[in-house]
């Protein structure tokens, strides 16, 4: 079965393309979420295998949301999307529980690799 | 990958941030100097900033990231202050979001744009000062080439406790000390961070007794030679820490070793290499995601839309009139599928129209910025209030108000309002106030610009009409107060005792007067000297469709726009008492003129007899025009006229009847003109 995937970020265009890059890989993008409420709330709905987080987004950061999701179910896999100048934030959202991260602006074969690398498969 | 069918969403995108960031400039200002808390609003201009320098970056446009990245910097130094920013660090930021715009509209032509090297310089000078005056106290940032962001107060550290390395043997058995040590990949761009999430991946395996560098220069990020190692206190074995390694991504390499254990080891770049196969082609079949909620739709089709809707309504018109021409026995059929047809059409008009009607903020939200630049400019002072943002209006209407608005509120910074020193003189608080408001009235939208400036004199405005001949001195006498200050319309009448940059050029009230009749409103002005000045502009919901009163003139039929219809009489026109040599007609205690209206079109004058008079409004004065007919009311698709036709006066549009038949519609006030 394909791998589940949740998309949060507040762009469009950022979901857009992030969900080209991995529903053209095989994975199945099961949903999409703009803000960190949101993304709460679709992850405990659809429970991926897989969430890629945005950071900075309105309501609640990517980093908060990281935390809930993480609080309630330690095995919960989260990718962050950061930009290059938010180390700081990419630690805490690290600390928060986060899997791993990437960096914007991505490669496709980037997304894929961190994203298969974190689910472990090649 | 293709960049380019996503420049689109980037340009509309970018241009929603940038048009935000704009209003929260302004809006951050005036809570500043009113002592509101700004935190809010300044970590959502960050946000806009950051935003559209990921999307650039990710669309390969430097140039814009680039500037983003500085507004960005500048934004954050602004985090965590309590007082406003100042003027010209809030210059230099709409300096950007306007330079910002160029770029990326600039983009959407295919360009990659430059920044502008002057700007960049400008903002970083700005963030030297900001960051320099009180940025040491607030927190040990780095400097702007090393973070973009200010963190929050730094928590501390869940730092474990510092174990002496004897104890874990004491304690348990089974744990050991093993020293894992990995290498960073070298495409890695943030390779502090990665050994960050290697530290606290491993800690999930067992205490770490130890990490070089530091957890704290690894925060700082200071990686030397992209090597961490960590001694770690685990019951785990080498292969186990090794394979937890192995979902970490940009890993060059990762050793474990430890007592009386065989070294565990993996080179992770050969995997690497292989876990990045070129990405499978892109499915053609985009997503049935849940962003496809909502779609986007460019302005232009909307108005085709509508147009070929125009087209639809008089087509199912037309073959109504048809029908009435064929035998009684094939009429049922056809009659329902008219009636069917017809309902349809009026059903998608419906929702055509409810699909462009936009929220009036597109046009409102430019006005605290217009006002800013302008108050700036003139050495004053103004805090614009906006509600009633959410009313809808249809997009034509807001395309056609938006001139006239933004000149109405000049005329209310420039004219209305007064220096900070003579408000503070006539006991007024030195910042002037500008209220936009608007509202719904039945089928009417209701806009407000009031300020609270010097207000409008009525003697000076009929001595300037006066003077310019417009009016007669007996006339100005009897001018009723509402058409007093109305005056302030006449073409060229100005009472402002300095002709300033913004009042010299462009449109007088008289072109805002002109265009929002045009559009089927009205304005009216309330001023009081010393209190301040009131317009109020009242407008039809959109101008593709407005209801007329059809009439015939000598066979002709012509419409009127029902807006500027105050009523009818019937009368003889013959016996109506003459005043200076014309007809005149006492409407509801108003004597007003009576012309024909078939002599006035040229058509010829009309035989005597019982004839209707039609009351209209030209230029706030009663008129009436004598027609043959009163046929009814029709809402009618206003079409505008084109070539030869347009230079016609008295024409403003053309309708199609329901038979198909052209009905011209009459500009009441170039008729009389």
């Amino acid at each position: 079965m394909n791998k589940r995937v949740l998309i949060v970020d507040d762009a469009v265009f950022m979901r857009n393309m992030i969900r080209e890059i991995l529903a053209g890989a095989g994975f199945d993008v099961v949903g999409e979420a703009s803000n960190g409420v949101e993304a709460v709330e679709r992850w405990r709905e659809l429970r991926p295998d897989v969430t890629t987080m945005d950071i900075v987004m309105p309501f609640r950061s990517g980093i908060e949301a990281t935390r809930e999701i993480v609080g309630a179910e330690p095995g919960a896999v989260i990718v962050m999307c950061s930009a290059l100048g938010q180390e700081s934030l990419v630690m805490e959202a690290i600390e928060a529980g986060a899997s791993d991260f990437i960096v914007k602006p991505f490669k496709p074969e980037e997304v894929l690799g961190v994203v298969r690398k974190v689910l472990g498969v090649a | 990958m293709d960049l380019s069918k996503y420049l689109g969403l980037f340009v509309s995108e970018a241009g929603e941030h940038l048009a935000k960031l704009g209003q929260d400039l302004v809006r951050v200002e005036a809570a500043g100097r009113a002592g509101e808390p700004m935190a809010e609003l300044v970590d959502e201009m960050f946000r806009h900033a950051h935003s559209v320098k990921g999307m650039a970056a990710s669309m390969e446009q430097d140039g814009i990231a680039q500037v983003a990245h500085r507004a960005e910097d500048l934004l954050g130094a602004l985090r965590g202050r309590r007082e406003a920013p100042r003027a010209d660090v809030v210059d230099a930021l709409l300096a950007a979001v306007d330079a910002l715009q160029g770029m990326v509209d600039a983009a959407a032509a295919g360009g990659r744009p430059e920044p502008d090297a002057a700007l960049l310089e400008r903002l970083a000078a700005r963030f030297d000062e900001e960051s320099g005056e009180d940025g040491a106290a607030r927190d040990a940032t780095p400097k702007r080439v090393q973070t973009t962001f200010v963190p929050p107060p730094p928590e501390p550290v869940p730092e474990p406790a510092p174990v002496p390395e004897s104890v874990p043997a004491q304690k348990a058995d089974a744990r050991r000390r093993r020293e894992v040590r990995v290498v960073i990949g070298p495409g890695c761009p943030v390779p502090a961070v990665r050994a960050f999430l290697v530290t606290r991946k491993l800690s999930l395996f067992g205490e770490l007794l130890e990490v070089q560098p530091s957890i704290e220069d690894l925060r700082a990020g200071r990686i030397p030679a992209r090597r961490v190692t960590i001694a770690l206190a685990t019951e785990q074995a080498p292969e186990v820490l090794v394979a937890a390694l192995a979902t970490i991504s940009e890993l060059h390499s990762v050793e474990v070793d430890g007592p009386a254990e065989p070294r565990a080891g993996i080179d992770l770049a050969a995997a690497d290499g292989a876990s990045a196969p070129a990405a499978a082609a892109p499915s053609r079949e985009p997503e049935r995601a849940e962003g496809a909620r909502t779609v986007r739709v460019k302005a232009e089709l909307l108005d085709q839309f509508l147009d070929a809707l125009g087209e639809l309504i008089l087509a199912a018109a037309r073959i109504r009139e048809v029908g009435k021409t064929i035998p009684e026995p094939f009429r049922p059929p056809l009659d329902e599928g008219v009636n069917r047809l017809h309902a349809t059409v009026m059903d998608l008009h419906d929702k055509v129209m409810s699909v462009r009607m936009t929220p009036i903020a597109a046009v409102f939200d430019r006005l605290p910025r217009a006002a800013r630049d302008l108050a700036r400019r003139t050495g004053k002072q103004v805090e614009v209030e906006i509600r009633g943002s959410d009313i809808e209006l249809d997009r034509s209407m807001l395309d056609a108000i938006a001139d006239p608005l933004l000149h109405v509120l000049r005329n209310a910074v420039d004219h209305g309002l007064e220096l900070p020193e003579a408000r503070e003189r006539a006991g007024k608080p030195p910042s002037g106030r500008v209220e936009v408001q608007a509202r719904r009235d039945r089928d009417r939208v209701i806009i407000e610009i009031a300020d609270d400036g010097r207000g409008m004199n009525a003697d000076k405005l009929r001595r300037a009409a006066i003077a310019r001949g417009a009016l007669a001195e007996s006339q100005a006498a009897s001018l009723s107060e509402t058409e007093v200050w109305l005056l302030a319309c006449l073409p060229g009448l100005s009472t402002a005792d300095t002709v300033t940059e913004v009042s010299g050029r462009g449109v007088g009230m008289d072109a805002v007067k002109r265009s929002v009749e045009e559009l089927g409103g009205a304005v009216t002005i309330e001023s009081a000297a010393g209190a301040g000045t009131r317009v109020t502009l009242r407008l039809p919901l959109t101008v593709a469709v407005q209801p007329v009163l059809l009439v015939r003139v000598a066979e002709e039929i012509l419409a009127l726009p029902i807006s500027k219809v105050h009523g009818a009489a019937l009368v003889e026109v013959e016996r109506l008492e003459r005043r200076h040599g014309a007809p005149v007609l006492s409407h509801h205690g108003v004597v007003v003129p009576v012309h024909d209206l078939g002599a006035l079109l040229g058509f010829g004058a009309q035989a005597g007899g019982l004839r209707s008079v039609v009351v209209a409004d030209a230029d706030g004065a009663r008129v009436g025009f004598a027609v043959d007919a009163l046929l009814g009311e029709e809402e009618a698709v206003m079409k505008p006229l084109a070539g030869p036709l347009e230079r016609i006066g008295g024409l403003s549009a053309v309708t199609v009847l329901g038979n198909g038949r052209p009905v011209f519609v009459l500009d009441v006030q170039r008729l009389v003109a």
